[in-house]
């Protein structure tokens, strides 16, 4: 017995350091090109995706074996990463150590860190999509649709005049609605301002058999962004880093003083459910489609999903704003491929011609419906009309509309900031602070202002001039 | 001011040979006291005397002699055993050798040290080479893929404490001054007495001090500071509650699965089961055991009792006590396999002769049992202490991600939100470093006082 214990105790111990060490961060999916038996020739075009769920990722990989069986030259090799900072700081090393990917998917808010990411030579690791197409109409066959991408998505990643990276998967907020709720409590319309939806939630508050909360939405410094986006409020200096480097951000706008003021109102008021998590994508999510909330201001990336989950009437309508304030506009969120520098240029445009070939109309519009991410390009819009998908999902075409509303500001644009994640996070603490330990908000953002002004003048002092 | 270190270096050396060795002559103190101020230039040296210049402060001037100290008491601790083995006091060399010779192989020195080297390659690739670099890095300013890093000196680490050099060095030697104080009155008073009563409590009490002198020293916030009490309390409440709930909890679960019961190995075998889940896995159960709008508990409570619970993630309470749970839950089938094996080593003897003698379950597991797995609990105190404060990331990651504002927020996920999610490679380094130390600290405590007391059976 002792000694059959002692067995048993070595080989768990061994299991679970197996276990813990197989750190499965990183899968690779290779998918095989056109012709099995040749090796020899084949081009092997590494495509690191920040998605790893099966809808997305799959998708990715679809549009991959789709484009080698049309290339039989070009074996494109899709890898699934956890998130958007592993696959960075994953590039970043694959740079210095000789072996990094040709094309890297990675999100909009560190625009500013992809463009001033260097390997260890001190060249940048990105190239600009524009410059390696070069004018080009069509790349092996394939047609450039850069050209065709919506003004929003093109104005967002156009710095210093290029526009630097191919956009994928772009979103913008928007809010869903239990209707059967809302018209139950006599609102028959989506709210549309701030008073709307204190008025909405106060009347079903009022109703005998209501929810137990109102509205929610993760507490992300996208929102609240968006929020300075839809007053034209800037949320640092340089033209929100459009026009120079930023170097100096501004949380304590009035802007932001209202909003955070009116969200920390609604939850004084129950009329805010927090989850308790930052950057609950999934809390928030749930509480909606079980009926805790009438309204959820959410990523119109789930559009679809939101669509065949809810056994309510789920409308989509624009993200509620500040009524008092003339509205300027919202903003995108989402991610785009980097293509990185120093590559032979047959693999250079194996990349650009798969780039092109993954937002053609067709692939563009079936992105689109499989999530509510927008169609990318103008062409993907007229497929999309031809085919009558917007009177079949109404809902669809929601976050397309806001964008083409919004004016075309700094403002509205959003910012380009270094170190922009962590000043997200140091934006998401305080709302959490502020919410939870119910702090007064001004001075807690001043607090986050200064915290987050030092840590931009450290990147700056890094990476700035 | 580098200068008057390596002077007080100098004197030390001859102080230490002086009352702490057996042999005094000159040669000695020279050796001793050279061998000091070597070790204690390495650091100023390496770190370019930042430590010394004009703009540092007066925590730095003191972080900076603080590591010339280490750097000295260092180098006197390998010519103190140079000494030794000169006097024959230890044997030229480690009998392993001595036996192969006697049996009869012929080898050259350098077959040890080739036997040895997978070992000291993997070592050095993947323990020492990371360590000098995280020791480098805490003293800069630098990010991942940045064209240049900037020399912060000990700025990350000066950040985290109070600004007050006096201070500094006040509290911990008023702790060092109690437990000193706690342990003359131990020794002066006789066993049995009021007087030795009143000691031990002074001597719990002296031990407390040394963590409330440390929450002192490290810096509220404010003024460009970082808020790092916080993170210390945290890290402090939530490794005992793991430790003390999974330690005590996989003992008497261990002494009830013990017994003679039909299908006991199959009990045994399932109750193991938690261990082999990774820590991440532990977060996502538990979350949807609490989670407030999908999880069972909450949801039984409602429908059930009519109990509103509140949302766990809310309440500094509820949410560590939560992270106290999941992680005590997931160390639990290690300590029952542990102690399940050492309940095997209990001599049956004793308790048969405690039995007649009429001693109760209590008695006997108290008396009996409880020093018997003594060496378990200390190498289970080891572990679990060092799981309590490196593997419980990926817990709190998915239940709080620290929320609510910090509160459940521990070194380790400090570390690794700083340094990893925020790309702060240097803030994040030094706060390893920081962990670091405080790791071989209470290692170090354990073995001094939890060792003392551990039978290993025998004499």
């Amino acid at each position: 017995m002792k000694y059959r214990l002692l067995a048993l105790l070595a080989v768990i111990s061994l299991i679970a350091a197996a276990c813990g060490s197989g750190d499965a961060d990183t899968t690779t999916t290779a998918v095989s090109g056109g012709d099995d038996g040749g090796t020899a020739d084949v081009i092997d075009i590494d495509f690191w995706v920040a998605f790893s769920d099966e809808a997305r990722l799959g998708f990715a990989e679809d549009a991959a074996t789709a484009f080698n069986a049309n290339h039989s030259d070009y074996n494109i090799k899709v890898t699934s990463f956890a998130s958007y900072n592993d696959a960075f700081d994953a590039a970043v090393l694959a740079v210095d150590s000789g072996e990094p990917p040709a094309l890297i998917h990675f999100f909009e808010a560190a625009t500013r860190q992809a463009l001033d990411a260097v390997d260890e030579a001190g060249n940048p690791i990105f190239k600009s999509v524009t410059e390696a197409i070069g004018g080009r109409s069509e790349i092996l066959g394939e047609p450039v649709v850069l050209d065709d991408v919506v003004s929003a998505a093109r104005n967002y990643y156009t710095v210093d005049g290029s526009f630097y990276s191919m956009p994928w998967n772009t979103s913008s907020t928007v809010m869903f609605n239990n209707m059967d709720i809302l018209n139950e409590a006599g609102i028959t319309e989506p709210p549309a301002t701030w008073a709307d939806v204190e008025a909405a939630c106060e009347a079903i508050a009022a109703l005998p058999d209501g929810p137990s909360g109102c509205i929610t939405w993760p507490n992300h410094s996208w929102f609240v962004e968006q929020s300075m986006g839809q007053v034209g409020e800037l949320l640092a200096n340089a033209d929100n880093g459009r026009s120079g480097r930023a170097t100096e951000v501004y949380l304590e706008s009035d802007g932001m003083l209202d909003y955070l003021n009116w969200w920390k109102s609604l939850s004084d008021a129950g009329y805010y459910t927090y989850t308790g998590l930052q950057r609950d994508w999934d809390g928030t999510s749930n509480a909606y489609i079980a009926g805790e909330v009438a309204m959820l201001i959410y990523s119109s990336s789930d559009t679809t999903f939101f669509d065949e989950n809810t056994d309510f009437t789920n409308v989509a309508s624009f993200m509620p704003r500040n009524g008092d304030v003339p509205y300027v506009g919202n903003l995108i969120g989402g991610a785009t491929i980097w293509m990185l520098d120093g590559m032979d240029s047959a693999t250079e445009d194996g990349a650009l011609a798969f780039m092109n070939f993954f937002s053609n109309p067709e692939n563009a519009a079936a992105w689109h419906q499989l999530t509510g991410y927008i169609p990318i390009t103008q062409a993907a819009v007229d497929l999309l009309e031809a085919e009558g998908w917007y009177e079949e999902s109404p809902n669809s075409k929601v976050a397309s509309d806001q964008l083409a509303a919004a004016a075309n500001t700094p403002a509205s644009l959003g910012a380009l900031l270094g170190n922009f994640v962590g000043i997200r996070d140091i934006i998401t603490i305080a709302i959490e602070d502020i919410l939870v330990n119910d702090l007064d908000v001004a001075t807690r953002i001043a607090a986050a202002n200064e915290e987050a002004n030092k840590s931009l003048s450290e990147y700056e002092q890094l990476f700035g001039g | 001011m580098m200068i008057l270190g390596l002077v007080v270096a100098a004197i030390l050396g001859v102080a230490y040979v002086q009352w702490k060795m057996d042999n005094p002559s000159v040669p000695r103190f020279g050796v001793a006291s050279a061998a000091a101020v070597a070790g204690a230039a390495v650091t100023p040296i390496a770190m370019g005397q930042c430590g010394f210049a004009a703009e540092a402060t007066g925590v730095d001037n003191l972080l900076a002699f603080g590591l010339m100290a280490v750097g000295a008491w260092l180098a006197l601790i390998g010519v103190h055993a140079l000494f030794d083995r000169a006097d024959g006091r230890i044997k030229e060399s480690s009998q392993m050798t001595g036996e192969i010779r006697g049996s009869g192989y012929r080898m050259g020195w350098w077959v040890p040290w080739l036997l040895l080297s997978p070992t000291l390659i993997i070592l050095v690739v993947f323990l020492y080479y990371p360590a000098v670099k995280t020791f480098t890095l805490s003293t800069q300013l630098t990010r991942l893929g940045a064209p240049k890093s900037v020399e912060v000196c000990f700025g990350n680490f000066s950040e985290l404490l109070i600004t007050d050099p006096v201070k500094l060095v006040a509290y911990p030697l008023i702790a060092l001054a109690a437990i000193y104080g706690a342990k003359l009155w131990i020794t002066r008073s006789a066993p049995g007495t009021w007087s030795r009563r009143g000691a031990d409590v002074a001597s719990v009490a002296a031990m407390l001090s040394v963590f409330v002198a440390m929450y002192a020293m490290f810096s509220p916030g404010g003024g460009g500071q970082v808020a790092y009490r916080p993170v210390y309390i945290n890290t402090i409440i939530i490794s005992v509650g793991i430790v003390a709930l999974g330690m005590a909890g996989g003992m008497a679960i261990a002494y009830l699965a013990f017994r003679n019961l039909r299908g006991g190995g199959i009990y045994r075998t399932l109750l193991i089961w938690p261990y082999a889940i990774s820590p991440a896995v532990a977060g996502v159960l538990f979350f949807m055991i609490f989670d407030p709008t999908a999880g069972i508990f909450t949801h039984g409570l409602e429908s059930w009792f009519g109990i509103d619970v509140p949302n766990y993630r809310e309440h500094a309470v509820l949410a560590m006590a939560a992270i106290i749970l999941a992680s005590a839950w997931k160390i639990l089938g290690y300590n029952i396999l542990f102690y399940l094996a050492g309940l095997q080593t209990v001599p049956l003897e004793q308790i048969e002769a405690a039995i007649i003698d009429g001693a109760s379950s209590w008695q006997r597991f108290r008396t009996i049992v409880l020093p018997a797995v003594s060496p378990i609990t200390f190498f289970l105190l080891v572990t679990n202490l060092t799981y309590a404060f490196f593997e419980v990331y990926a817990t709190i990651d998915f239940m709080t991600k620290g929320a609510p504002a910090g509160k459940t927020s521990v070194a380790i996920y400090e570390i690794i939100r700083v340094g990893v999610n925020s790309g702060d490679l240097g803030r994040g380094a030094a706060q390893s470093v920081l962990l670091f130390i405080a790791v071989i600290a209470v290692t170090l405590w354990q073995f001094r006082t939890s060792g003392s007391r551990v039978t290993y059976g025998g004499a």
